[in-house]
């Protein structure tokens, strides 16, 4: 009785949040009653209602996500090789940590202004979102693998465990919190960096490209359109990401518990 | 006959010097190690185990030696059943079906056989102690070092654990590390009263009565027992 209680306040709660924003825009707009600053709701979802049945929208949404996929999958490869690296090898550690403060701290405009005279059009969103998620990767592993428990390490090493089976057992459940804030974390941060870069670089199929134009002709309606699908795109992703990574896990071990 | 010598050992944390050319001989029997806190006994068996390096000194016979331990803490992987728990430390030595066998055999012995499904979170402290304890006799190994053991545990459930010990493990070196006066008369071949640091043993006493007469000599255990705490 209590759990259905429970479920069924959720989805509700959830609603009402969205129905508040939604009335505080709507405010918003009447407030200032100039559509090119803050058009309404309806204006915006008609436009994205034009926008859903035209085939490039597609083709830019499937392109920006590719890219954002692209430059986390290997923020997360190469964040992982070089956390392992750097917790077995101090002078990796000391060597990588300038770097990353340096990404952390330089705005990404920079970034993506010297990445326009590096790359192809196409590719600098790539590498912009693979830049600014890598630290948050490399960060986050790096510390789930010193977080590990002492107390466990020494044990395994008391009772001779083998090395693979202490990194599989230990290490990375230790790891795996950590890592998977990390890429809840990039999957937002990738989203926004990559659109930012696809504004500035203005590859034919993109979400960024398609800002662009609506701001050069003052169309309010479709650049709120289209932030709408990053920021629905980026919901969805972390929603995938949390269903398949952190879901499944919840429900082996509440498998077993039963 | 396994026998352990320590020769000269010195260890110093920073200023504190917890060994200072410490000597001493363990052989194969149940060694009480008595001593307050912070003594320096726990680096003793870290010196052992191999966890912490001396800073000079050496220790004999360790060559080709296997260890088990049972914890103060129960030392369990939270995120493991009680089963994966024992196997985790068995799989390096024993394969799937002989790990399996021996997880089965000692969680019955500790009374948890019911249990190995769940995780550790969702048993009390005494029954995790309980884990730790079935997981070091599961392993086997040839020195046996038990650190506070019985913290937390039923009296009748550390009962049947210390007549296990005391029937079973004549075939082992063991280090019992215990504040219990009772314990150790109950169990100890020999039992080790240190002071420090640095480190020194204060007293031997080697009790003589064999295990199965332990129960029918309790007036020469008092006798010891009054010994101890009298500090004669």
């Amino acid at each position: 009785m209590t759990s259905s209680i429970t479920k069924d306040k959720k989805p509700l709660n959830k609603f009402f949040i969205f129905l508040f924003w939604l009335v505080v825009w709507q405010i918003v707009h009447l407030v200032i009653r100039r559509d090119i600053y803050v058009p309404s709701p309806y204006s915006v979802f008609l436009k994205l209602k034009e926008l859903v049945f035209i085939l490039h929208f597609w083709e830019s949404v499937f392109y920006s996500i590719y890219r954002v996929i692209l430059g986390i999958a290997f923020s997360v490869l190469i964040g992982l090789i070089t956390a392992v690296a750097s917790s077995i090898n101090r002078y990796v550690h000391d060597l990588l940590k300038p770097l990353m403060i340096a990404i952390k701290s330089t705005p990404v405009l920079s970034f993506i202004i010297i990445a326009l005279l590096w790359f192809s059009s196409s590719n600098v969103p790539i590498f912009i979102c693979f830049l600014m998620c890598f630290p948050v990767i490399w960060t986050n592993v790096l510390t789930g693998i010193e977080n590990a428990d002492k107390n466990l390490l020494e044990m395994a090493k008391i009772f001779k465990v083998k090395k693979l089976l202490v990194i599989k057992r230990i290490y990375f459940p230790s790891v795996l919190p950590y890592f998977s804030a990390a890429c809840v974390t990039s999957l937002g941060l990738g989203w926004k960096v990559s659109v930012a870069a696809e504004v500035l670089s203005y590859p034919k199929k993109s979400i960024g490209g398609n800002l662009y134009s609506a701001k050069v002709y003052l169309d309010s309606s479709e650049l709120f359109a289209w932030t709408l699908v990053v920021i629905l795109l980026s919901m969805l992703f972390e929603y995938l990401f949390n269903r398949i990574v952190i879901g499944r896990k919840h429900k082996r071990r509440t498998n077993v518990a039963a | 006959m396994l026998q352990l010598k320590i020769d000269n050992l010195s260890k110093r944390f920073g200023e504190l010097k917890v060994l200072e050319d410490f000597s001493i001989c363990f052989s194969q029997k149940i060694n009480c190690i008595f001593g307050p806190s912070g003594c320096g006994k726990s680096t003793l068996v870290n010196l052992m185990t191999g966890l912490v390096s001396p800073d000079k000194g050496n220790i004999l016979g360790l060559e080709n030696v296997s260890y088990s331990y049972i914890f103060q803490e129960d030392r369990l992987l939270p995120w493991a059943t009680i089963k994966d728990n024992i196997m985790f430390v068995l799989e390096s030595i024993y394969d799937k079906e002989r790990s399996e066998e021996l997880t089965d055999k000692y969680l019955s012995l500790v009374d948890l056989a019911d249990y190995k499904n769940h995780y550790p979170q969702e048993l009390s402290g005494g029954m995790k102690q309980r884990v730790s304890i079935a997981r070091a006799f599961a392993y086997g190994g040839d020195i046996l070092i038990m650190d506070e053991p019985f913290k937390g545990l039923h009296l009748e459930i550390k009962k049947d654990i210390m007549n296990y010990i005391g029937n079973n493990m004549s075939d082992k070196l063991v280090f019992f590390i215990t504040h219990d006066v009772e314990e150790a008369l109950y169990l100890a071949d020999s039992i080790y009263i240190f002071k420090g640091p640095p480190l020194v043993l204060e007293r031997q006493i080697d009790i003589d009565i064999p295990f199965s007469q332990r129960q029918s000599n309790i007036k020469e255990l008092e006798i010891i027992k009054n010994k101890i705490i009298n500090g004669i």
